[in-house]
């Protein structure tokens, strides 16, 4: 998948190439507004991570671009701001997603999967590893074709876990990932094993054990060895 | 210091001026009366004076007794004595009654005989004096009601330019970012004082729009760099065998990188709510948020959320904040918990009711709405929480009390 970052914190714009170029995705990245908007209207791309504070113009601005041209492309506004005025623009002027910064990589990373998967770019709604399907229309979840029953934490769970799989998941971005702002409630995320371990139940014995965990760390999603 | 009693300019200045106007008035009827009481007998004792004189003189000349009655009496007499004035009541047969006079009584000595001369004249009744100074102070009250109506219609047009002025400036609001434009006039004070009050409004609107300015780019500046510590830190869990060690660090890390995130935006809503830059009012269902909300709280801690009369609660209210509140209340609940106990929740005549099992009340209840107040300061609290629900209640004329009873804090929000 071809994406443009248009991110004027070059860090930042570094740190996001780095983590999607592991799931062999072509980056480019924008720094400022007219590299962007000229960037847009010479290449194509499969999606584009906008921020909105931009040093020569506001991404809301390249969005309305964008959409004037009658490109289809998808569009997650990364930005600073928290306001809902802001998000609700955003997502009026046709962006896909809002993430407000500071996110996880691997929040992101969901987040670009679940665009992608909408109808509207003819995604495909089913998500897969090995003999798990997961279709996202739906909500339901299969082993060997065989339909599971899954609470809604655990759904999200196991769709956050293919999405990152061969990825290291700390318990606190689970927590973050599945309950956000929520979990201010709670002290420590230890909880975040029950939830693990009641999906690996439902799973089968074969896929269960996809659900690696790394020592006082976290868990990773793989079918390799540790 | 007690407060003064408020009333109003205009009624205060035309009471004044009434109550001095009256007083003066009814000093004055006073004073005129004794005043011509007093004018009456001395220009009576001077004529007097002056007929006697007449008539001695004539007495002299020709040695002849003059009587008409009752005002001249005269009499020859064995010897002289001192003079005398005095009032006497007499009968006037011309007018069929007793009658006031004043006597002047002299005595001469004419060519060597004694002579008494009485002369005597009417006096002006007292009632007749009364009569006419009251008549004239009827038509001074009446010239002094015009004058009071011409004076209070003057001084409510002269005030009337601040009068619409004040209506403004209370209808001034600082978010709207509108200016007052204040009537013009041609008293200098007004004029002055409109000057200073534009000056003012237009300062505190310039001060309240870089206020918010600042909270904006703080709130940007702030979310960068943890964006980028956030980024630089998941990256490292993906890419590295990093050691246990070293995983611990790097998440107390990104830990209190997301607690300042939280903080951040947490102080951001309570400017927001402080600027009442939430105005909007849609009809909800606060029940139904409830119930969202503490769906979103499922699978999260193990402590039971029971529900009981659940309600409708339908108010105008901003969504968004009604999703904090119950958001707030609901993590305070869960966070001061003991893993044995239990939350109960009630929505029911306008209520919002959380309660939650504790060993003992809260030691400082009136600190409770405090910024940054913790009474645990083991559990990893900003102490935002309750202070944002409190800040939204007053901005929305709500009302949230805390009790302790039968070993449960609750907490009741009253919708109006």
């Amino acid at each position: 998948m071809k994406i443009l970052i248009a991110e004027d914190e070059i860090i930042l714009q570094e740190s996001i190439v780095k983590f999607l170029k592991r799931d062999a995705h072509i980056c480019e990245t924008a720094s400022d507004y007219h590299e962007a908007a000229s960037k847009v209207s010479i290449y194509e791309y499969d999606l584009i991570l906008l921020d909105i504070n931009l040093v020569t113009g506001s991404g809301l601005d390249l969005l309305k671009l964008v959409k004037r041209e009658g490109k289809k492309i998808p569009i997650i506004i990364i930005s600073a701001n928290n306001s809902l005025d802001d998000k609700v623009e955003g997502l009026d002027l046709g962006a896909d997603d809002y993430l407000t910064k500071p996110f996880h990589l691997t929040e992101l990373n969901s987040r670009i999967k679940a665009v992608m998967r909408r109808g509207k770019y003819d995604g495909d709604a089913n998500v897969s590893f090995k003999e798990i399907t997961v279709n996202t229309d739906a909500m339901q979840a299969y082993v060997n074709n065989k339909s599971i029953q899954l609470t809604k934490k655990e759904y999200d769970l196991l769709v956050y876990f293919i999405t990152n799989k061969n990825r290291v998941l700390s318990k606190e971005v689970i927590a973050e990932h599945l309950w956000g702002d929520h979990i201010d409630a709670v002290d420590n995320f230890d909880f975040i094993y029950v939830h693990i371990n009641h999906l690996r139940k439902k799973l089968t014995k074969a896929a269960a054990n996809y659900i690696k965990t790394v020592y006082r760390i976290g868990y990773k999603f793989t079918d390799e060895d540790l | 210091m007690t407060e003064k009693k408020k009333v109003k300019l205009l009624k205060k200045t035309s009471r004044s001026f009434f109550t001095y106007s009256i007083t003066a008035m009814l000093l004055s009827v006073v004073a005129l009366f004794f005043l011509t009481q007093y004018t009456l007998k001395d220009e009576t004792k001077e004529s007097l004076n002056s007929a006697a004189f007449r008539i001695e003189k004539s007495i002299k000349k020709d040695e002849l007794l003059i009587n008409i009655h009752p005002i001249i009496h005269t009499e020859k007499v064995a010897g002289l004595k001192a003079q005398h004035i005095k009032d006497t009541l007499l009968y006037d047969p011309a007018e069929d009654e007793l009658e006031p006079y004043m006597e002047l009584t002299r005595y001469r000595e004419v060519h060597g005989n004694f002579y008494k001369i009485s002369v005597r004249t009417k006096l002006v009744e007292l009632h007749d004096v009364m009569q006419s100074i009251v008549l004239s102070s009827i038509i001074f009250l009446l010239v002094f009601l015009g004058l009071y109506y011409l004076n209070k219609k003057n001084i409510e047009s002269v005030w009337k330019p601040f009068f619409d002025n004040l209506k403004k400036i209370k209808g001034f609001s600082v978010q709207s970012n509108q200016p007052i434009t204040f009537e013009d006039t041609d008293i200098e004070e007004f004029f002055e004082l409109n000057t200073e009050m534009s000056v003012l409004t237009n300062k505190v609107i310039s001060d309240y729009e870089n206020l918010k300015h600042f909270t904006e780019d703080i709130s940007h500046e702030i979310q960068t760099p943890l964006a980028i510590i956030q980024a630089k830190i998941d990256n490292s869990f993906d890419e590295n065998q990093i050691s246990e060690k070293q995983y611990n660090l790097l998440i107390e890390i990104s830990n209190n990188a997301r607690r300042l995130a939280t903080l951040n935006k947490k102080l951001i809503l309570l400017a927001k709510i402080e600027n009442q830059q939430f105005k909007t009012s849609d009809k909800i269902d606060f029940t139904e948020i409830l119930k969202t909300s503490i769906e979103n709280f499922d699978g999260l801690s193990e402590l039971p959320i029971l529900m009981k009369d659940m309600v409708p609660i339908e108010i105008y209210f901003d969504e968004y904040l009604a999703h904090i509140i119950a958001d707030n209340l609901i993590s305070n609940a869960i966070k001061y918990t003991a893993s044995n106990g239990e939350i109960t929740i009630r929505a029911i005549n306008n209520q919002f009711i959380i309660s939650n099992t504790g060993k003992s009340s809260i030691k400082s209840p009136e600190k409770l709405y405090n910024r940054f107040y913790s009474e645990h300061k083991t559990k990893k609290s900003l102490g935002l929480g309750l202070a944002i629900v409190k800040k939204i209640c007053d901005r929305f004329g709500y009302t949230i009390h805390y009790t302790f009873n039968n070993n449960m804090h609750t907490f009741k929000l009253t919708f109006k």
